[in-house]
């Protein structure tokens, strides 16, 4: 869809949407004022306690598929139905989470492993030191 | 959902401080994050950068961190936040002046007391939540029934509706179904969401879709 609807005003303002999809998304809000605007109102009704469906669906992952549906997805071993709702939740909802879990499980499947080995090593290096022990 | 369990066990360990805990989270998660951050930023030194920010955010606020919520959630909701900041800096999102996060770019929703200002004055945080509780266990339901009976094109409708907030029209052509077909999913919907909804105290003026329909 060309237009911009203010579900994804605010799809983009959780960083919800595909990397496309943001930039389609990015791009049209630095161009218009009245984009802004529509921006900052919903800005604004979620200041003042507002709900939207939308939200809570996409913040609340209530129709993401799980971990192991997408692995399967990826072996084509599921339902044709679920394949198929799978393909559009990923490709026309374009949601991120699951585009994520996609990309790493077919990393995960490609992957060499001393390389993602030693950033996780870093990741653990950098942050260990946080862990906080009960007193 | 399979991972909930032993997520719990993860976090109990590493709250006592047990460091190879904390490496098997890393090894679980850090793949994920990477990929939702470098599609934004096709930086891998700077994604790298947003990752590990994630997991210090995530052990930062561990001690107001609730068990009984999915971890997955938990996370990308630090990374996404950590990302938004990090897009700020670069001048890719200008025109949002103020933040959702705080100092440390944890989401202020994720904080004790809930910081976000404007809200706390229009309700309390916790009445908010429970709100916000009602409405996902009654939209999660009514998605469980309709994956359960099969019904993926009301499914399908419906995302379409409420997540991308598409007009009917488009969603009655993407589908390949009537856009009679379509209003009635959505007056349907809205019908059994409001009536579960409401018996919660959450009423038709606070959810925009009702207020709007």
């Amino acid at each position: 869809m060309d237009t911009i609807s203010d579900a994804d005003l605010a799809n983009f303002m959780d960083e919800a949407l595909s990397a496309e999809e943001m930039v389609r998304i990015e791009t049209a809000v630095r161009a218009s004022a009245a984009l802004r605007k529509r921006f900052d109102g919903i800005r604004q009704a979620r200041d003042r306690g507002w709900h939207s469906a939308g939200a809570i669906w996409r913040g609340h992952h209530l129709s993401c598929p799980t971990r192991s549906q997408l692995g399967s997805f990826l072996l084509d071993a599921l339902d044709p139905q679920w394949q198929d709702y799978i393909r559009f939740h990923t490709e026309v909802v374009a949601c991120r989470m699951c585009l994520a879990n996609l990309a790493d499980l077919k990393a995960r499947q490609e992957e060499q492993a001393p390389t993602t080995a030693e950033r996780r090593r870093r990741v653990f290096q950098s942050s260990v030191g946080h862990i906080k022990r009960k007193k | 959902m399979a991972s909930v369990t032993s997520d719990k066990l993860l976090i109990d360990k590493i709250r006592d401080g047990d460091a190879e805990s904390w490496q098997q989270l890393i090894d679980r998660y850090e793949g994920r994050l990477r990929a939702f951050v470098l599609s934004r930023l096709n930086d891998r030194d700077d994604t790298e950068d947003v990752v590990q920010e994630t997991f210090i955010g995530f052990l930062t606020s561990l001690p107001n961190f609730d068990p009984n919520r999915e971890l997955s959630t938990y996370l990308f909701s630090i990374a996404a936040h950590k990302l938004t900041d990090h897009l700020r800096r670069q001048g890719r999102r200008p025109w949002e002046a103020t933040t959702d996060s705080d100092t440390e770019g944890r989401p202020l929703d994720e904080m004790p007391g809930r910081a976000r200002a404007a809200s706390s004055i229009a309700q309390s945080g916790e009445g908010h939540a429970a709100e916000e509780r009602a409405l996902a266990e009654a939209l999660g339901e009514l998605i469980r029934q309709w994956i359960s009976r099969g019904q993926f094109e009301r499914l399908k409708c419906m995302e379409l509706l409420f997540v991308r907030g598409w007009p009917n029209k488009e969603v009655a052509a993407r589908l390949d179904i009537t856009e009679q077909t379509v209003a009635n999913y959505k007056h349907q919907t809205i019908g059994q969401l409001q009536k579960l909804v409401r018996s919660a105290g959450v009423g038709d003026e606070r959810v925009l879709e009702f207020s709007s329909s």
